[in-house]
């Protein structure tokens, strides 16, 4: 039998019930008799919802028949399958209304049968804060009662509301199972039509909590698709009418997952066939993407901010790893959801009990994780945040990054009982928290063998760093779509505004184009927005419409407009963050720059602090701008001004760590070679005459250039 | 030269936000001029002035606040007398009681006093957590549940728990919502980002953009108020457009001016002058930098604030 024969076969049978009870009711009570649920304003609240009309009496009822009979069209569209599922809801909602009529108590202990609105208000606070991360809807008997109480006790184990509707009501019954709306496990009754009590709480929670109007079915259905994480665990064998009301649940966006592999046909996403029943949990919430949040991270010692500076010394250290002895690193790898087991934390290799005390070992952790939204580029974005999660264990000490990481683990958390695995439980749990947004699933391999760990730093890790090193230092401003804000700094700056590309990171020097790609993604109403350019109005000074929209909004108005690379026309404003301040220097055409670190003069008459003074607080001083270090070497450093071939001085110990760079961009763009040996410092000269004399002396192209004003 | 009278004119406006139900109902915001630039365009509402009481009663208040409230045993005649107060538009009670570092008070207890408190009146109500966000969320979604059909305003829903807040009191129970950041107009903008992304109606949400006693930093809150009400007045920037609600005793009469004795610091005269005074002060500068309304306690700051907000519009 195909899905629409299961379908439209198991709607006509419950219409047909429907149209019998409904009329046999009318017999017995006359058709004004009044039908309604008790303690709800909604009067039927699946057909007010998705009518708009509320039927309060058997005449009203039998009318709006005919409106549900309209709903079950035949055409073998899934659209059809759809809308007799809703048909089969609505059919099964009269059946049950009918029980509460005069008042009737229709379900005894341990059924709750309808639900009141009060307590759909009191669930649905905690299901809008995500206290309450899913509600499962489970049918039918499990193929054994212990089964079933598994699977109940997996969800409520994670916060999850569980409603029961027939035979697994039994079954919870029969071992002793506690149920009841305090924990959160809601026996609703053992006919199918029960099944209506539950998709009411979604519905009711639609109106209540999503203002969405009745009768606007469109508006509902998306609600209980994208706001109310429900899905269904029907056991087999499923009959004609539950795979009825099964695509009504579909049509509200809850998937099914079901044991029952005959005669049902696997609709992806939406009907799940799952023959394990102990892994209809793990299925459940990877279909309806359901996230758990972790509150206790499962180690032998403690977990807190306050370890993080904890040093251990030698005499105290159970085991060592040392990446600049040993090969060792630490990686997280972008996978496919198939390839992720949730929360799989493996040791591959020895663990720490076998290792002698005091002794020295590779180490290699591979968090793996999956995610709709993950990309590659959040992967340096979570390793660096690693340094911290391992320090804050009590009795571990992390230093490093990448392959060159170190970690001493203490005598005394070692006895505690802390293992191998715990640095996985720890990663795990942190990364699934703090990037919930971007991580579905995340499981940790570490290795402990020398062979695996020199394995995986020279053949996967280090070609991975490489890869990215390669792809930060190809970026242009040109290579990409978009650019991002950075307002981090408005608290105590109010006027500023960053504009980060790939080629001029954040004037702190913290935030690169990709930090803030990732900020922007992690937290979408957070510091960093996308900013479009796509109207250049003037290239050679990288002035852009958009990014003088983007400026002038997020400045609340302050700043009309700024230039990406000139520092005399528009030049970008300022926090107080900057790394490195770059002056014009009127007598040799250039600029001097310093550096925070810097305390001494430099050849403008002012120290850094002076400059400090002149150029912070989201003004426009231009002849003065404040950038990061890294934009030093940059092409588009002042590129509106001639380029880097203005800078005429540095404090020799930045000079220094920017050489490397500057040369090689200098060479590139001018054909200079060692143009660092070019610019001077504090030990040649510290006023403009001495510094001019050597620039002379040494033929500093700046002296050629164009007046800068 | 003849004296041209410019109006300056802004499109956009800040939202009106209706609190209290009946008769009694008060309306914060509305305004499409800047504070009591009554020259400029009409001022449809003006601001409005709460009287704030706790849930501890008299105690510790000062004494010429006690002197007041002489004669009202219980927290429904507190309540009574202090909506009675000369000038005072509606009233606040703050659950100061339940913070965990201090009296702890069950959630149980505070919401008899909320259940007295509201039926002993039927002004405006304001209720207001104690500060902790772990208590607050469960307080306060108790409070909205309580106080269904009255409209108040429940304050406040802070970044760390404005979904159970703004869940409670601005989709299941109808009432408004505080949203309160800490003197930054960003952050005071996300919040009210992510409570209407929530489902929150932008129409319920009142804004507690943090305050200070005048002389402790207040700078920064005359600097946020200006730049939010310029923001949202020049820039049509819908969600900045909140009213905002400034509580003010709560930052004025714990600081060393409104605190010292007279035997301590004698050259500063009388505490009770002082204890005022920053609470006038304090007030006058939120609403003339953009407050719709602000928080007082003290009958002579209430009726000094009423009459200049009076004298001005």
């Amino acid at each position: 039998m195909t899905l629409f024969e299961r379908v439209f076969g198991g709607n006509d049978a419950v219409y047909g019930l429907t149209e019998a009870a409904v009329d046999a009711a009318i017999a017995a009570n006359g058709e004004e008799k009044a039908v309604s649920f008790p303690d709800t304003a909604y009067a039927l609240p699946c057909y007010y919802a998705v009518t708009g009309v509320k039927v309060t009496n058997l005449k009203e009822m039998k009318e709006a028949l005919g409106v549900v009979k309209s709903l079950m069209t035949r055409e073998n569209q899934l659209n059809d399958v759809f809308m007799s599922g809703v048909a089969t809801a609505l059919c099964a909602e009269f059946i049950e209304a009918i029980k509460y009529i005069d008042g009737a108590k229709p379900y005894d202990e341990p059924c709750y049968g309808h639900l009141s609105d009060a307590i759909i208000r009191e669930l649905g606070v905690p299901l809008v804060t995500g206290d309450i991360p899913g509600v499962a809807v489970i049918l039918g008997s499990a193929p054994t009662a212990q089964e079933g109480v598994d699977l109940v006790k997996s969800y409520q184990a994670q916060g999850i509301l569980v409603t029961l509707v027939g035979g697994i009501i039994d079954q919870c019954q029969e071992l002793g199972y506690k149920t009841g709306a305090n924990v959160r496990v809601i026996p609703l009754g053992k006919d199918v039509t029960s099944v209506i009590h539950a998709v009411s709480v979604a519905i009711r929670a639609a109106l209540i909590f999503g203002n969405v109007t009745a009768g606007d079915a469109g508006a509902l259905m998306t609600y209980t698709k994208d706001r109310v994480p429900a899905f269904v665990n029907a056991f087999a064998p499923l009959d004609d009418v539950i795979v009825a009301c099964g695509a009504g649940a579909i049509a509200l966006g809850f998937p099914v997952i079901t044991n029952d592999d005959k005669d049902v046909p696997a609709i992806p996403k939406s009907l799940i066939i799952q023959k394990d029943v102990s892994k209809f949990n793990a299925t459940s919430l990877e279909a309806r993407d359901i996230k758990i949040k972790i509150t206790n991270i499962d180690i032998p010692v403690a977990f807190a901010s306050a370890f993080e500076g904890e040093i251990i010394r030698r005499g105290d250290m159970q085991v060592e790893f040392d990446g600049s002895r040993v090969d060792c690193c630490e990686l997280v790898q972008t996978k496919d959801a198939s390839e992720v087991e949730d929360h799989k934390i493996e040791l591959i290799g020895p663990d720490i009990d076998e290792f002698e005390v005091g002794s020295k070992h590779s180490i290699a952790y591979v968090v793996e994780v999956a995610g709709k939204s993950m990309q590659p580029d959040f992967e340096p974005v979570f390793e660096r945040k690693f340094h911290s999660y391992l320090n804050c264990i009590e009795g571990v000490m992390h230093t490093g990054q990448r392959d060159m990481i170190r970690i001493r683990v203490s005598k005394e958390a070692f006895n505690a009982g802390f293992r191998a695995k715990h640095f996985g439980e720890v990663l795990y749990a942190q990364v699934k928290n703090e990037f919930e947004a971007v991580v579905d699933k995340c499981q940790v391999k570490i290795y402990t063998n020398p062979e695996d760990c020199t394995k995986i730093r020279h053949e996967i890790a280090i070609p991975v760093f490489d890869k990215r090193d390669e792809r930060l230092s190809t970026m242009t401003d040109e290579s990409v779509p978009v650019y991002y804000s950075c307002i981090m700094c408005q608290a105590f700056s109010p006027s500023h505004v960053c504009v980060v590309t790939p080629e001029r990171l954040g004037l702190c020097g913290a935030v690169s184009w990709l930090d803030a790609k990732a900020t922007n993604e992690l937290d979408p109403n957070g510091p960093c927005q996308v900013i479009t350019k796509e109207k250049v109005i003037d290239e050679r000074i990288g002035e852009y419409e958009d990014v003088n929209e983007a400026v002038r909004k997020l400045s609340q108005g302050a700043l009309d407009d700024v230039s990406l690379y000139s520092i005399m026309e528009k030049p970008m404003t300022s926090c107080g963050c900057f790394e490195c301040i770059c002056g014009i220097e009127p007598f040799s055409n250039g600029v001097c720059i310093a550096n925070r670190e810097y305390a001494g003069m430099t050849p403008l008459g002012m120290t850094f602090s002076e400059l400090a003074s002149m150029t912070g607080g989201g003004v426009q001083t231009p002849g003065f701008m404040g950038h990061g270090k890294h934009f030093i070497a940059s092409k588009k450093f002042m590129k509106a001004e001639g380029g880097v071939a203005r800078i005429v001085w540095m404090p020799k110990e930045l000079k220094e760590q920017v050489a490397e760079k500057l040369n090689e961009t200098a060479k590139e763009l001018y054909g200079i070679d060692n143009f660092t040996d070019m610019i001077g410092d504090e030990t040649i000269a510290e006023d403009p005459e001495t510094l001019v004399a050597f620039l002379t002396e040494k033929g500093h192209p700046a002296l050629g250039m164009d007046p800068m004003m | 030269m003849p004296f041209n009278r410019k109006p300056q004119k802004f499109n956009a406006a800040i939202k009106s936000v209706v609190i209290g139900s009946g008769d009694k109902t008060v309306t914060l915001g509305g305004e499409n001029v800047l504070p009591f630039y009554a020259f400029d365009g009409e001022i449809k509402n003006g601001p409005k002035v709460g009287v704030e009481i706790t849930d501890l009663g008299m105690e510790g208040e000062p004494e010429s606040v006690k002197a007041y409230y002489e004669g009202a045993a219980t927290m429904g005649e507190i309540a009574k007398k202090a909506a009675a107060m000369e000038g005072a538009d509606f009233l606040c009670l703050r659950l100061a009681g339940g913070d965990p570092n201090g009296l702890n008070k069950s959630v149980e207890e505070l919401i008899e006093t909320v259940k007295e408190v509201a039926d002993a009146v039927d002004v405006p109500l304001v209720v207001e957590g104690c500060k902790n966000v772990e208590k607050d969320s469960e307080l306060l979604t108790k409070v909205a549940e309580v106080l269904q059909g009255r409209n108040v305003l429940v304050m406040s829903a802070r970044e760390e728990d404005y979904k159970a807040v703004g869940a409670a009191a601005g989709l299941a129970y109808s009432q408004k919502v505080g949203a309160e950041s800490a003197v930054d107009i960003n952050l005071a903008k996300q919040l009210n980002v992510v409570m209407t992304q929530l489902g929150v109606n932008a129409d319920s949400i009142v804004m507690n953009v943090g305050s200070a006693a005048v002389g402790y930093g207040y700078e920064y809150v005359v600097s946020t108020l200006d730049r939010i009400k310029a923001a949202a007045l020049s820039q049509d920037d819908k969600m900045l457009q909140m009213p905002i609600i400034t509580p003010i005793a709560s930052e004025t009469w714990n600081v060393k001016e409104a605190m010292a004795t007279e035997e301590e610091s004698p050259e500063w005269g009388s505490q009770e002058v002082r204890g005022i005074s920053m609470e006038i002060q304090t007030a006058a500068a939120s609403l003339a930098s953009g407050s719709d309304a602000v928080i007082l306690k003290h009958p002579q700051s209430v009726a000094t604030i009423s009459k200049m907000i009076q004298e001005l519009m």
